[in-house]
């Protein structure tokens, strides 16, 4: 009872401080008083009864400071002496401690590891002024259905800006590559188109030389830059001549003028910015994407600052009232009336904008939260492992505990040691799970980075991570520290210390429903990690309508008209090289072309309704998409012959039902032009826009009839070692290009990063499945050793009285089972209910997947029987004649 | 007239004691241990109140603030039930102590 009223009065004291200060001062002057006054009715002078009594009692502060000293001095001192007698604990049994803290270091460094990204992508705040006031600007037209648009044209941007009575700062951004140097030492650097305002709305101000202003984002103005710190330290180690140098950009010249703040890397999260030109620059620097600045083509994200005083709600009303107003003369003049209606009905969006923007956030947010779920999961799974293992322990500490309650400590102040060591274990496995999570943290960004563009994230422990670390610790040791320790001291002590084999019947329940409880979630967390697992798989098997592997990409950007066409002949003759081909887009690229097209003599309709792709000669063999029908694509194609197209089946059975494709004609619009089109070939179907996704109609047009500038990629098959190509390629066709740097890389890298999402969380839910099962196991080991131990001389006294070896360990394995069948039937409602949250992300399965489920349940028997196996041959090894005479 | 110490783990004994009677503030305390020891023992405030507090911590007095009889307020102390208990068994145990050492010191 003394330690709980100790422990009220602590907490009391922690919520009451002042008032028991207070409290304090109060009764120190009552007392001053009444002894003053006794001093004054003695004779002293009242003047001096006061001072006289405080003099007897020896200074106010130091009386008060005694006080405060008993009170909470001697439960610091208590603490102390528990924290210390944990740690001595934990040292003498440095087996049980180790396999505690690693068990806790693998639940908690999981949730750790998987927080340290959420933090990463969606949490922390960009390094700009005030950068709660941000706001991210978004828009919805009357008719969209989907998340809101993130998306907007440069003339929108610059009308925005100008609406100063909602906003103090608008800033479009969007991320770009730089091809920086002159020919022959080309480097490419990541970086950002920005508009004028851009580092005016972040408040970013402090610099060396200045950062962009909206003078610089003008029609004519001088082409500037402005580098970040930490490319101005990589490669101009940090030079302060670096401000007014010119650099080449794109082979134009361009003069930095100034470095921006440490620690600001852009607006884009998980890519760095290590320079940003104003949008003016883009037609000087970047020709062939000068229509990017017309109101056409969406392609800034927009942050935005609220003028002072205005509320994002204000704001988003006034913008409702101000748009329509202002509308008309920013929307492109070629889109047809609907389309420009539906533009000036948008309404906007204010969204928080300080944690910067990034694309990776609408892919990852619900599969990163999932894989927190599991995580989370897997450290219930330790967590009740490690109470189970406590509870053992404090069984065999038994005798120590009843000593100490027999010499007068109260229950609490056991409990209280019990629940201290538990602690100590907790942070000792927090401890491990930070270094964990951040070693490994660079594994998690690897599998994210898959993806078309690298992706930057500093996963260094900061004040989140470690606070959430914490707080997981913390709960996590309550969780499993508090019910042993009840359990451990619920004993009368004298029985136990007579005769130790003593146990309270409910502790013998407790640990196998701990058991059993680790067995129903690993087999939630196996079925869960089997389904993506599977998802994975047949995803792989997809066969897309071409063959990935073997083929090389080279992006030769939008140069179609000024590519030499011996150049590909040059690349033919390369040792190992099959064959090569051009094209305007590959599949599963992410970028697409459509356009109308229909069979001759029917109305071309407004909307695109098939996909198109320029195709050069021997594009079908290179990139082996069968032939089915007529004949591939010739050099012989050219601009003053008839022009031809070849459908994928898709298309030919969509529009030409039941009858020959080959042969017919299409109209089409082609960039704007209307075309004529004969179909010289039918080729199979390619899943050209995903994996998932059913193949769509499909127009190749001939590449050598294409006019205007197009975005051109080679096709490379090798025959030879992948590597070996590459390099061949590189070596011949740099030299004839040498504005950038040739970057060749494989099909199948392209091919495998639509599937980056599901890759990662089969990855990691399987590990998370395996690391659930392991823990399950060592859990169930744990407890049969235990028992077997305890139980050594009932099994002497069995195997003296005739019990064969195989029975006793049918009994062991017996025992096991039974806890594994009961997991099993917890365990499987369980999962068919959380697998069907997931239903959503599976491909080519249902969420009741038997395969799945079967295997999972197996796999999970064999691993429990497995882990039996140990305690089981233990058991049946006891000779009764030792077993008898242990006692 | 020489003031004497107070013999460890008495003073507690005394408070329970003297609070038996009546609730009691922290003054009136330290008055009446004066008045009944005859004047040799005077507990300082800096180790009453420690004791007061620990008692009450550890639930065997129960606090107060109340007006005195001069109209000023001041913080009393009342016995609790468990407090009750803990006199009776120290009260007991200092009797058989005292008497020990009585009869060691008279058998010598």
């Amino acid at each position: 009872m003394t330690v709980l009223h100790r422990i009220v009065s602590v907490l009391r004291w922690l919520i009451y401080r002042n008032s028991a200060e207070r409290d304090l001062n109060d009764e120190v002057h009552a007392f001053l008083d009444m002894a003053a006054a006794d001093k004054v009715r003695n004779g002293a002078p009242p003047g001096d009864a006061r001072r006289l009594a405080i003099l007897d009692l020896g200074g106010i502060e130091p009386t008060k400071e005694r006080v405060r000293t008993y009170r909470y001095g001697a439960l610091l001192d208590e603490i102390t002496r528990d924290v210390r007698y944990a740690f001595r604990m934990c040292v003498k049994t440095p087996g049980f401690t180790f396999v505690v803290v690693l068990t806790l270091a693998l639940g908690v460094g999981a949730n750790t590891a998987i927080f340290s990204l959420i933090d990463a992508l969606m949490l922390r705040w960009l390094p700009v002024a005030n950068p709660q006031d941000l706001v991210q600007l978004k828009f919805r037209t009357p008719e969209a259905r989907g998340p809101a648009a993130e998306s907007f044209s440069y003339p929108i941007v610059g009308a925005l800006a100008d609406r100063t009575e909602i906003f103090s700062g608008v800033a479009g951004f969007s991320a770009f590559v730089f091809n920086v140097g002159a020919p022959g030492s080309i480097v490419r650097v990541p970086g950002a188109f920005v508009t004028g305002a851009y580092y005016e709305t972040l408040g970013l101000n402090r610099a060396m030389g200045r950062l962009l202003a909206r003078d610089d984002d003008q029609r004519g103005a001088p082409l500037v830059a402005v580098i970040s710190d930490g490319w101005w330290a990589r490669q101009f180690e940090r030079a302060p001549e670096v401000v007014g140098q010119t650099i080449l950009v794109n082979g134009v010249p361009v003069t930095i003028v100034g470095v921006s703040p440490r620690g600001f890397v852009g607006t884009n999260v998980g890519t760095i910015a290590d320079m940003t030109l104003p949008v003016a620059a883009l037609p000087s620097v970047s020709p062939e994407a000068a229509p990017l600045l017309g109101p056409g083509n969406f392609w800034l994200r927009v942050v935005a600052r609220p003028a002072p005083g205005v509320s994002a709600a204000q704001a988003t009303a006034r913008l409702a009232t101000v748009w329509p107003q202002i509308a008309e003369p920013l929307i492109a003049p070629h889109w047809s009336a609907s389309r420009r209606k539906a533009m000036i009905e948008a309404t906007f969006q204010l969204t928080p904008g300080g944690t910067g923007w990034t694309y990776l956030r609408t892919l990852y947010v619900r599969p990163l939260l999932l894989l927190m779920a599991v995580a989370v999961l897997v450290l219930l799974v330790a967590s009740a492992n490690v109470a189970s293992l406590l509870l053992a322990r404090a069984s065999a500490r038994q005798r120590e505990i009843a000593v100490r309650l027999a010499i007068g400590a109260s229950r609490g102040r056991v409990v209280r040691q019990l629940v201290i060591e538990s602690g100590l274990l907790s942070l000792m496995g927090a401890a491990v799970a930070i270094l964990l999570a951040w070693r490994s943290g660079r594994l998690l960004v690897s599998m994210i980075a898959l993806g078309s563009s690298p992706v930057a994230f500093d996963l260094t422990p900061n004040v989140h991570i470690l606070g959430f670390t914490s707080i997981v610790a913390i709960v996590t040791a309550l969780v499993f520290g508090v019910v042993p320790a009840l359990q451990a001291t619920a004993v009368d002590p004298s029985p136990v210390l007579k005769d130790e084999m003593q146990t309270s019947s409910s502790r013998s329940r407790v640990l196998p429903s701990l058991v059993t409880a680790q067995v129903a979630l690993s087999l939630v967390l196996l079925v869960g990690a089997g389904l993506f697992v599977r998802t994975l798989q047949n995803l792989h098997d997809v066969d897309p309508g071409f063959q990935p592997r073997g083929v090389l990409l080279v992006d030769l950007g939008a140069r179609r008209s000024a590519l030499p066409g011996v150049l590909l002949d040059e690349v033919r003759r390369v040792p190992g090289v099959v064959s090569a081909s051009l094209s305007t887009h590959t599949p599963l690229s992410g970028s697409i072309w459509s356009e109308p097209a229909v069979p001759a003599g029917q109305p071309v309709p407004e909307r695109d309704n098939a996909f198109f792709v320029g195709a050069g000669s021997r594009f079908f063999e290179t990139m082996q998409i069968r032939l089915l029908a007529g004949r591939e694509f010739r050099d012989q194609d050219g601009a003053d012959r008839p022009a031809v197209a070849i459908v994928n089946q898709r298309f030919a059975e969509r529009f030409f039902p039941g009858q020959t494709a080959v042969g017919q004609h299409l109209s089409a619009t082609v960039r704007g032009q209307r075309r004529d089109l004969e179909i010289v070939g039918l080729v199979a179907n390619t899943n050209a826009a995903g994996l998932r996704a059913a193949a769509p109609a499909t127009v190749y047009v001939a590449y050598t009839q294409l006019s205007g500038d197009f975005p051109t990629t080679m096709e490379i098959r090798a025959g030879a070692p992948i590597g070996q190509v590459m390099s061949g390629v590189r070596q011949v066709l740099q030299p004839k290009l040498p504005s950038a740097p040739i970057e060749v890389r494989a099909l199948s890298t392209q091919v495998d990063a639509t599937i980056v999402q599901e890759r990662m969380m089969a990855t990691i839910a399987g590990g998370f499945g395996l690391l659930a099962l392991a823990i399950a196991c060592i859990g169930l080991y744990g407890l049969l050793a235990y028992s077997v131990a305890r139980r050594t001389k009932e099994i002497g006294i069995r195997m003296a009285l005739g019990a064969q070896r195989s029975r006793v360990m049918g009994l062991v394995l017996g025992r096991a089972t039974r806890l594994v069948v009961i997991g099993i039937a917890i365990g499987l409602p369980a999962a068919w209910a959380v697998s069907r949250l997931v239903e959503s992300m599976l491909f080519g399965l249902k969420p009741a997947d038997p395969a799945t489920i079967i295997g999972a349940v197996v796999l999970l028997a064999v691993a429990a029987q497995i882990a039996a196996y140990v305690p089981a041959w233990r058991a049946a090894r006891v000779d009764p004649l030792a077993a008898l005479r242990h006692e | 007239m020489e003031k004497l110490d107070i013999p460890q783990g008495t003073l507690d004994l005394m408070i329970l004691t003297i609070l038996a009677r009546e609730p009691m503030h922290g003054y009136g305390i330290s008055q009446r241990l004066a008045v009944l020891s005859r004047d040799h023992f005077h507990v300082n405030p800096g180790s009453l109140f420690p004791s007061l507090y620990r008692l009450e911590q550890d639930g065997k007095l129960k606090a107060e603030w109340r007006p005195t009889e001069n109209n000023r307020r001041a913080k009393y102390y009342r016995l609790t039930a468990s407090g009750r208990r803990q006199l009776e068994q120290h009260r007991e145990r200092w009797n058989r102590v005292s008497f020990a050492v009585t009869s060691v010191l008279e058998g010598a």
